[in-house]
């Protein structure tokens, strides 16, 4: 080591370095301060080693220290600080005024930071005040900033409409607990009230999948139809209870209706005969969830005045074992359904060996029709196939009259067969095949749309799979989301074709041997020719 | 102008006349290198290629490699004694700063340069996101300046190169754990403050995947900026005693 390369401690370094401790210290202090609002033991501390360092400073450099405070050095130190202050504010501001004007520049190739048209469309609906509330603790600022480069994408494009407020749940657990915030990250979205605060009856929570936007738009679309569709379940002819919580009931999908955004309510269609009223015009759809009791003339003639006005039912029809039961073969409303939309139940229950779980009784989705909205998520191979209970075959008429379109969302399998000894069925729980049987493959989810009026239904040939018990079972909650999106016409509202989103590029295929040679290129060759040009250099000085 | 030309020609020159600085550019391209192979291997069965590989693992690099390539800038004109003799020279203080930092800038984007290579290959064999690339490169173009910027401070500060790159890394260090802050900081604000103020923080989340935003651009222009200004200061106060 040369005599240059030795740190000599002398006052004047002691002096100097002090100089830097206890004016660093001084700084540090003083920041915490202004932090805190006041003194902490830390504050004092560090405020200490800043006095100690200006103390060791006059002590060990007084020369220094007086010229530093008196002296030329004093007057220029003094400017220098102020001007370096000036600097840095100026860079504050320049970078603030940035900051808030958005400027930015999405590089990817899949435009992954750009707003799709279809977002841009919806947006432009956005007429009153809308909250994205996040829910961050310190330790997911980096997921916070992420998601806010998003966010505030929307801020801009509705000029101001929507604002992003970001809470701590550490610092604020009461408001964390008033969302329900179970997870870290956690977005909510809500319209503000004219005082300016969250309308918590809209309130709802944005999920959270790899597509952002879609996530998002489709939470903001919700929003702006929430309060605009309504749905009515049937009460009078003893339907299963949209309320009822136990594993029979059917809340699950009525707590899931809401959280939709969509307003539940129930209808008597007996009352309505009796009072000669008719489905009310706000009725987005009317469920039909397990009636046990046949419907009248003039029932079905309420269903039929309000499909002809563009309605949706959903209808589920589980085989029945009482006497009149609802949809049996011959009843008024399963002959309308034949008529009019080419439709109907069968009074026979699918038995299916090949695709069903505990029993033969216990049917899975065997085939779906996934080029319709309904069977489109419904995929049996991918975890998402349906469970039916002792399922009612259905019938779909190829020809259907007028102006109707029909067809079939769910099949049995090949090897199944409609048991058709319905008696021996509810009273021994056995069945046997026979020549009376109906051969599979047998629909157990048809629907049918007549595009003269825009009525729509949709028949489900069990309704055990929409109860507590089931609905989150394989597929089965889709069937009835995607099943009453298409009802209510719901989904052409928020679904929307996202730009191409690629979130991987294709993967690289290369040979053995172009693979060593991209090695030895990147790892050899390279940093050796480097390597070589440094030993030259070296050579060269060391000779010069 | 003339005088920052001048500077810059002479730290240049400097640099390529260093064994040292083919040895820290040899040490990059091997790991790098070595990086770049391990990707291409998981980017043949598991996940695409990285269009920001290189830029991301820059990103922490430059922690321990700026200050490797700007602690001899002024430190070692002290030692030697030929800041005196630069500051009776007929430039201003600030072409002197200036002419070093860029000489240092210059040398440090001709390395990032050779890293070119492996998006070339990508690009030969399989379909990369280039404007990704792009942005990474872009924005660890402008942090290696921020963090060539902070290192030549603390070169001014004193005539010892060790001390300067040591002071160096731990100023980067510092300026890169910002990013997270909110891991060891209980208080959101604070932590987002923190956060506000680290280099990585203005790279990680906009750079890194391909989004360029004008605040991050001004961020490391501003570091270079007010940095570079500092360092003047301190070089000019030589003239005060």
């Amino acid at each position: 080591m040369r005599k240059n390369d030795a740190i000599t401690l002398t006052r004047q370094a002691i002096g100097q370095w002090a100089s830097y401790a206890g004016g660093i210290g001084l700084v540090i202090g003083i920041i915490g301060f202004i932090w805190q609002g006041g003194f902490t033991p830390l504050i004092v501390a560090i405020l200490a080693i800043g006095a100690g360092g200006i103390l060791i400073w006059a002590l060990f450099a007084p020369r220094d220290f007086t010229n530093f405070v008196t002296g030329r050095q004093a007057r220029a130190g003094t400017l220098s600080v102020f001007s370096s202050l000036l600097m840095i504010g100026i860079a504050v501001l320049i970078y603030t005024l940035l900051q808030r004007s958005v400027i930015t520049l999405d590089m990817t190739q899949a435009s992954r930071f750009t707003l799709s048209p279809t977002t841009e469309t919806l947006l432009q609906r956005v007429t009153r005040p809308i909250r994205i509330t996040g829910f961050y603790s310190p330790g997911a600022l980096q997921l916070r900033s992420v998601d806010d480069e998003f966010f505030r994408l929307y801020t801009v494009a509705t000029d101001g409409l929507i604002e992003r407020v970001y809470i701590d749940p550490d610092e604020q657990p009461a408001m964390a607990q008033l969302y329900q915030v179970s997870y870290d990250g956690a977005v909510y979205i809500s319209f503000l009230t004219e005082n300016g605060e969250v309308d918590f009856t809209t309130l709802a929570r944005v999920p959270s999948s790899d597509n952002q936007e879609r996530d998002m738009t489709e939470a903001i679309a919700r929003l702006l139809i929430s309060g605009t569709l309504k749905v009515y379940f049937e009460t009078s002819h003893g339907e299963l209870d949209a309320l009822d919580t136990s594993q029979q009931g059917l809340s699950g999908i009525h707590n899931g209706i809401q959280e939709s955004g969509l307003i539940t309510a129930s209808l008597s269609l007996t009352e309505l005969v009796a009072t000669g009223q008719a489905v009310p015009r706000d009725a987005s759809a009317v469920i039909l969830a397990r009636p046990i009791t046949q419907f009248s003339a003039e029932e079905v003639a309420i269903l039929d005045a309000y499909l002809q006005r563009g309605g949706g039912v959903f209808i589920m029809a589980d085989v029945l074992f009482n006497e009149n039961p609802f949809l049996s073969q011959n009843s008024l409303f399963n002959q309308y359904l034949w008529d009019n939309y080419g439709i109907r139940a069968v009074d026979a229950a699918v038995v299916d060996a090949t695709a069903s779980e505990r029993t033969p009784l216990d049917i899975i989705s065997a085939v779906v029709f996934g080029a319709t909205d309904i069977g489109a998520r419904l995929d049996p191979a991918n975890n998402t196939a349906t469970l039916f209970s002792i399922a009612r075959v259905l019938q779909v008429n190829d020809t259907p009259p007028g102006n109707v379109a029909n067809g079939r969302v769910i099949l049995s399998s090949e090897q199944s067969y409609g048991e058709t000894n319905l008696r021996l069925l509810g009273e021994t729980n056995t069945y046997q095949p026979d020549n009376e049987d109906l051969p599979g493959p047998l629909t157990t989810v048809a629907w049918a749309w007549d595009q003269t009026s825009n009525g729509r239904i949709l028949l489900v040939g069990d309704s055990d799979f929409v109860t507590n018990g089931l609905i989150l079972t394989g597929g089965n909650s889709i069937l009835f989301t995607d099943g009453l999106s298409w009802l209510t016409g719901l989904g052409e509202q928020i679904q929307f074709g996202v730009q191409a989103y690629s979130v991987g590029l294709p993967l690289v295929f290369l040979d053995t041997q172009t693979l060593d040679i991209v090695a030895f290129v990147t790892v050899i060759l390279m940093p050796g020719l480097v390597l070589v040009a440094g030993f030259v250099v070296w050579l060269r000085r060391v000779r010069a | 102008m003339r005088g920052v030309l001048t500077v810059f020609r002479r730290e240049v020159g400097q640099y390529f006349a260093s064994p040292v600085a083919y040895l820290i550019a040899f040490a990059l391209l091997l790991i790098t290198g070595l990086l770049f192979n391990t990707d291409l291997t998981y980017s043949m069965r598991v996940k695409p290629a990285e269009a920001a590989l290189i830029p991301g693992f820059l990103s922490f690099a430059l922690v321990f490699f700026a200050p490797l390539l700007t602690m001899r800038l002024l430190a070692e004109e002290k030692r030697e004694g030929t800041l005196e003799l630069l500051l009776t020279a007929p430039v201003p203080d600030s072409a002197i700063v200036f002419g070093k930092f860029l000489g240092a800038w210059f040398y440090y984007s001709l390395l990032l340069a050779l890293t070119f290579i492996y998006q070339f290959i990508l690009l030969a064999i399989a379909q990369p996101d280039i404007g990704h690339a792009i942005s990474a490169y872009l924005g660890i173009w402008l942090y290696g300046g921020a963090a060539l910027a902070v290192g030549m401070l603390f070169s001014g500060l004193t005539e010892n190169q060790i001390v300067a790159a040591f002071l160096g890394m731990t100023a980067l260090m510092f300026l890169w754990l910002g990013d997270l802050a909110g891991q060891i900081v209980a208080n959101l604000d604070l932590a987002y403050v923190l956060r506000q103020l680290s280099l990585q923080g203005h790279f990680s989340t906009s750079f890194a995947v391909g989004l360029l935003r004008a605040e991050d651009a001004a961020y490391f222009v501003g570091i270079i900026a007010v940095m570079l200004f500092i360092t003047i200061r301190i070089v000019e106060s030589h003239r005060w005693r």
